[in-house]
């Protein structure tokens, strides 16, 4: 689960939204690296991670108000976070659409000339594999399995971000853990043929 | 139990959020069901290699892009509105009108006493606000939004803001590319929120407005400035097609709040 205590960052978000700023910065501290790496492992690009990270903080400070209208729970931050993340991703990869398209040869060679932390771990070659097969699912199947799985949200939690039950978000995990399964066979086969 | 209600189990299994009856249920399923027990197996295996997968780190630019906008959004914030005199005002209109009538003749006789400025400082003190004001006016017009950041920054901390400034504020807020410095405009001029030419201005940025952060804080603007006569643009707004759901829930609250 993850580190930060949803209940504080939902009482600073509500001193956000009565104008105290200030306390975005100790939410900063606890979200800003589960949201990276959400958006990277979506994106799997670092610079545009990092500007979705900025993006939704601002986003956060811009849209404080609507905190307050929000159903007061500890649980509620939680959501109201990653949905203000989807838009941002939307946002964006709706404003780059065409750039993404073409760039997808290119995110090999940019992986592949500037090696990060993650990319040299990763290159052990069984995780390399999974890895790649992760990249591979169909984005809306990546995104349920990325917030499950390495959100580490629960699913009760990821149906209010997606607005849908948790018994249809449990299906949707199934069906992407069977179409990762399915892709990281082919891939496994592909490399020792 | 059916098996599509197993694949649920089984997805609340690994997430560790199956209850004991219902892990029993699923055990019995998969004892009798070969399909779904191999599943188990070779998917359960592999989402426990997930967790395997390094946790990619932000670089460390991340942190100091965000210092500096959570500095420029706080020193362009109005001051604290805890603090304020109509709280130690009377309720009851006879003491008001007393102590009102108190201050005037305090106020009237302090006058009288006191000794006139030196022109010379006086003189002084214009020359430093229009230096600041220069230097704000000057940084709102430089090519590279951080330092335009700054000019709005350093415009919001002005002690009066001349009409120069408020112009290239509500410039900023109308035409600016970026939208960082557009939010950081209106932030600033939440202290001319009187302003009938920086209302009139921002109303009609609106519709230009491509985006829907900025769409938003202009009609909290707005609504916080009490500007009835925004209600016809707003309504406007809330009529286009493609408005984003959020922004078109503010604009439907600020036309209810507008037009009481």
């Amino acid at each position: 689960m993850i580190n930060a205590d949803p209940a504080s960052d939902h009482d600073r978000m509500r001193a956000v939204a009565r104008g105290d700023l200030a306390s975005m910065n100790a939410i900063y501290e606890n979200r800003h690296r589960p949201l990276f790496r959400f958006f990277f492992r979506l994106t799997g690009r670092q610079a545009m991670a990092e500007d979705l990270v900025h993006e939704v903080f601002v986003r956060m400070i811009r849209y404080r108000h609507t905190y307050q209208m929000e159903t007061v729970s500890a649980g509620t931050f939680e959501a109201w976070m990653y949905r203000i993340a989807r838009n941002a991703l939307a946002d964006t990869t709706r404003k780059h659409r065409l750039e993404t398209t073409a760039a997808e040869g290119e995110l090999e060679s940019i992986e592949s000339t500037r090696p990060t932390p993650f990319d040299a771990a990763a290159k052990r070659q069984d995780l390399a594999l999974l890895y790649r097969a992760l990249r591979a699912l169909p984005e809306d199947k990546r995104e349920v399995l990325v917030l499950a799985r390495f959100q580490n949200l629960a699913y009760d939690e990821i149906g209010r971000i997606l607005g849908c039950e948790s018994g249809t978000v449990k299906g949707r995990v199934f069906r992407a853990m069977k179409e990762l399964s399915a892709i990281y066979s082919d891939l496994s086969k592909e490399k020792t043929a | 139990m059916t098996c599509p209600h197993a694949k649920e189990l089984m997805a609340a299994y690994w997430q560790r959020e199956l209850t004991v009856e219902d892990t029993a249920l699923l055990r019995r399923h998969l004892e009798t069901c070969p399909e779904c027990s191999a599943e188990m197996t070779a998917l359960g295996g592999l989402w426990d290699r997930l967790a395997d997968l390094p946790a990619p780190e932000p670089g460390h630019t991340l942190d100091a892009r965000w210092q500096q906008t959570i500095g420029i959004l706080t020193s362009a914030q109005p001051a604290s509105r805890g603090f304020s005199l109509a709280n130690f005002w009377p309720r009851s209109p006879v003491w008001g009108v007393a102590l009102a009538a108190a201050c005037l003749v305090i106020g009237v006789i302090a006058g009288m006493n006191m000794p006139r400025r030196n022109p010379e400082i006086a003189k002084l003190r214009e020359e430093i606000s229009s230096t600041r004001e220069m230097v704000a006016l000057s940084l709102l017009e430089q090519q590279s939004a951080t330092e335009r950041l700054r000019g709005v920054s350093y415009s919001g901390r002005l002690d009066n803001m001349e009409p120069e400034v408020l112009s290239a504020l509500t410039s900023a807020v109308a035409h600016d590319a970026s939208v960082n410095v557009r939010l950081a405009a209106i932030d600033a001029l939440t202290r001319a929120s009187g302003r009938p030419e920086v209302l009139r201005s921002l109303t009609q940025s609106l519709p230009a407005q491509d985006s829907p952060m900025v769409q938003a804080a202009v009609i909290d603007y707005l609504v916080d400035a009490r500007d009835h006569q925004a209600v016809a643009a707003l309504r406007q707004l809330a009529e286009q097609p493609d408005l984003n759901p959020a922004v078109l829930e503010r604009a439907r609250y600020a036309v209810s709040q507008l037009s009481r």
